[in-house]
């Protein structure tokens, strides 16, 4: 089954995450996640994370222009295996607290040999 | 191995423990990066253990990461300061007090020191209860709004007395002597009560939201009943009040959310493992010759749990548990439950008596309470035109459509089926 990349991206003027949730929330959120999660198990490869340091490589001296970090655009990523593109953002759509307000995820197909 | 089930209120209950443990070792004066380290802590356990699982002891895992954030704040804090004078002598190294020795304390210890410094008599009651709901509960500005019935910038108002209070006691403050705890427990008692009965009387639709209030007042109470230092007949006899109200908690409402008057309570959905619980706590609070408010309040309680019907209640040892409650704690709310009681025992002429040359304090007077007992005594007393004008008065301060409707069919059938029925006095 192929395999999709799923970014977790702001959107333009999103901006900001909105209020920091309160305890009772996170419990709410944790429990929602852990169903996600339970449910769509044998699609969610990778379950991936968030984004940390990073350092550029190359074969020559950086370029001097601007460069975005790819960190400032993802905040997170996963991998799902499904069976086509609409069955895996149905699985990125469900998962609680990555789409929301402000950020939207981008599934991307990875082409395998 | 499975990873450890998170109890229900997991995260509220863990940013209450870690406040009061953290806040202990910094100081109270830091209360408010301490809540933020804290709210770190418990947001990287919500990203991390969904993605793996929560580890053995998710407890220590989240004392050592807000540990960790607040070492890191001081140490920021510190090198600020000195780069400003010039090597005064900072802040002292809390990395000192490492978690291991600060696990093995007693939580509970440190929940109580909480609760007894945010009752420190220079900050206004008001203040101490929405700091206590904030640092020892766990609810958020908005959620602490939602149960209180007021603003969010009333909340953060009350919070910003009492953190600005909190910032200005001397250090020692922090370390309460054991004096100065017995003396402030009198006002712990009371903040506990409070936070019972804002849960207990809200009219809030939500039954869950009203007696989630009610089970933290109940577990903060028990920690107190169970340390050396509060555990006297006073508080044994409060925590008996809040089992025995709980316990009809569910049966005052009907399957949609209206309100149902004691006699028309179902008595089986009285929960009786809770008033077990009440009555042994009320036998505890005997011991000694202290009869405090709490012992009269919970006397009540415990006759209305014990009747085997509305119709063989002991009307009698009410009416003397009100008469106790008024001489310890004078209200004129408190008369005019006695007055409710009087009329169930003895008619509503001698409840009539009981309020007679009464001048109610004006909260009490323009409240729907005052004028819906009126109206229900003068009705039965066969006063149709009073009782009329005290019944138009009750329901238009109604606060809730649920209490407009028991009104209304309270004074109604009175009208119809001439039945004597008294509502719960208390």
């Amino acid at each position: 089954m192929p395999k999709y990349l799923c970014l977790q991206r702001g959107l333009p003027g999103g901006g900001k995450d909105g209020e920091k949730p309160s305890p009772a929330q996170m419990q709410a959120m944790y429990a929602k996640f852990n169903e996600w999660r339970e449910k769509f198990q044998k699609h969610l490869t990778d379950i991936g994370g968030g984004l940390g340091a990073s350092r550029l490589v190359t074969t020559q001296p950086a370029p001097d222009g601007p460069l975005v970090e790819v960190k400032e655009l993802v905040g997170g990523y996963m991998v799902v295996t499904a069976a086509n593109m609409d069955e895996a953002i149905e699985v990125a759509r469900q998962c609680p607290g990555l789409v929301r307000p402000g950020s939207g995820v981008e599934v991307i197909e990875i082409h395998a040999p | 191995m499975s990873p450890p089930e998170l109890g229900e209120h997991f995260f509220r209950h863990e940013y209450g423990r870690l406040v009061a443990m953290l806040s202990r070792r910094v100081g109270m004066r830091h209360l408010e990066m301490v809540e933020d380290a804290v709210q770190c802590a418990l947001l990287a356990a919500l990203e991390t253990w969904t993605r793996s699982h929560p580890p053995e002891n998710p407890s220590a895992w989240l004392f050592r990461v807000a540990h960790n954030h607040v070492v890191g704040e001081l140490r920021q804090r510190a090198r600020r300061d000195r780069l400003v004078k010039e090597r005064g002598p900072g802040e002292p190294d809390p990395a000192a007090n490492g978690p291991t020795a600060a696990l093995a304390g007693d939580v509970r210890d440190d929940l109580l020191r909480m609760l007894f410094v945010c009752c420190d008599e220079s900050i206004p009651v008001e203040s101490q209860l929405v700091i206590a709901l904030k640092t020892l509960c766990g609810f958020d500005v908005r959620e602490i709004a939602e149960r209180l019935f007021t603003t969010e910038a009333n909340v953060y108002k009350r919070l910003g007395r009492a953190r600005g209070r909190l910032r200005e006691l001397p250090l020692e403050a922090d370390d309460l002597s054991v004096e100065q705890l017995s003396s402030r427990l009198p006002a712990v008692q009371s903040i506990l009560y409070l936070l019972f009965t804002e849960g207990y009387l809200s009219s809030h639709a939500e039954e869950a939201i009203r007696r989630e209030l009610c089970d933290e007042a109940k577990r903060l109470t028990l920690v107190l009943a169970e340390h050396p230092v509060g555990g006297a007949p006073e508080t044994f006899a409060l925590l008996a009040l809040m089992h025995l109200h709980a316990a009809r908690m569910t049966a005052r409402q009907d399957g949609s959310g209206g309100l149902l008057l004691l006699e028309e309570q179902d008595r089986a959905l009285w929960d009786q493992r809770e008033i077990q619980v009440g009555l042994e706590w009320l036998a505890k609070s005997a011991r000694g010759d202290v009869f405090s408010r709490y012992h009269a309040e919970a006397g009540i309680a415990a006759e209305h749990c014990l009747a085997p019907s509305f119709g063989e209640t002991r009307w009698d040892r009410i009416v003397e548990c009100y008469t106790l409650l008024e001489r310890l704690a004078p209200s004129a709310l408190h008369t005019l439950n006695r007055a409710v009681a009087v009329a169930e025992w003895r008619g509503p002429a001698e409840g009539l008596a009981v309020l007679e040359g009464l001048e109610p304090p004006s909260w009490l007077a323009g409240s729907y309470l005052w004028a819906a007992v009126l109206a229900d005594l003068h009705r039965r007393c066969g006063h149709d035109d009073v009782a009329r004008r005290y019944r138009d008065a009750a329901l238009g301060s109604a606060p809730s459509a649920a209490v407009r409707d028991v009104l209304k069919r309270r004074l109604q059938t009175r009208r119809d089926s001439g039945k004597h029925q008294a509502s719960d006095a208390g």
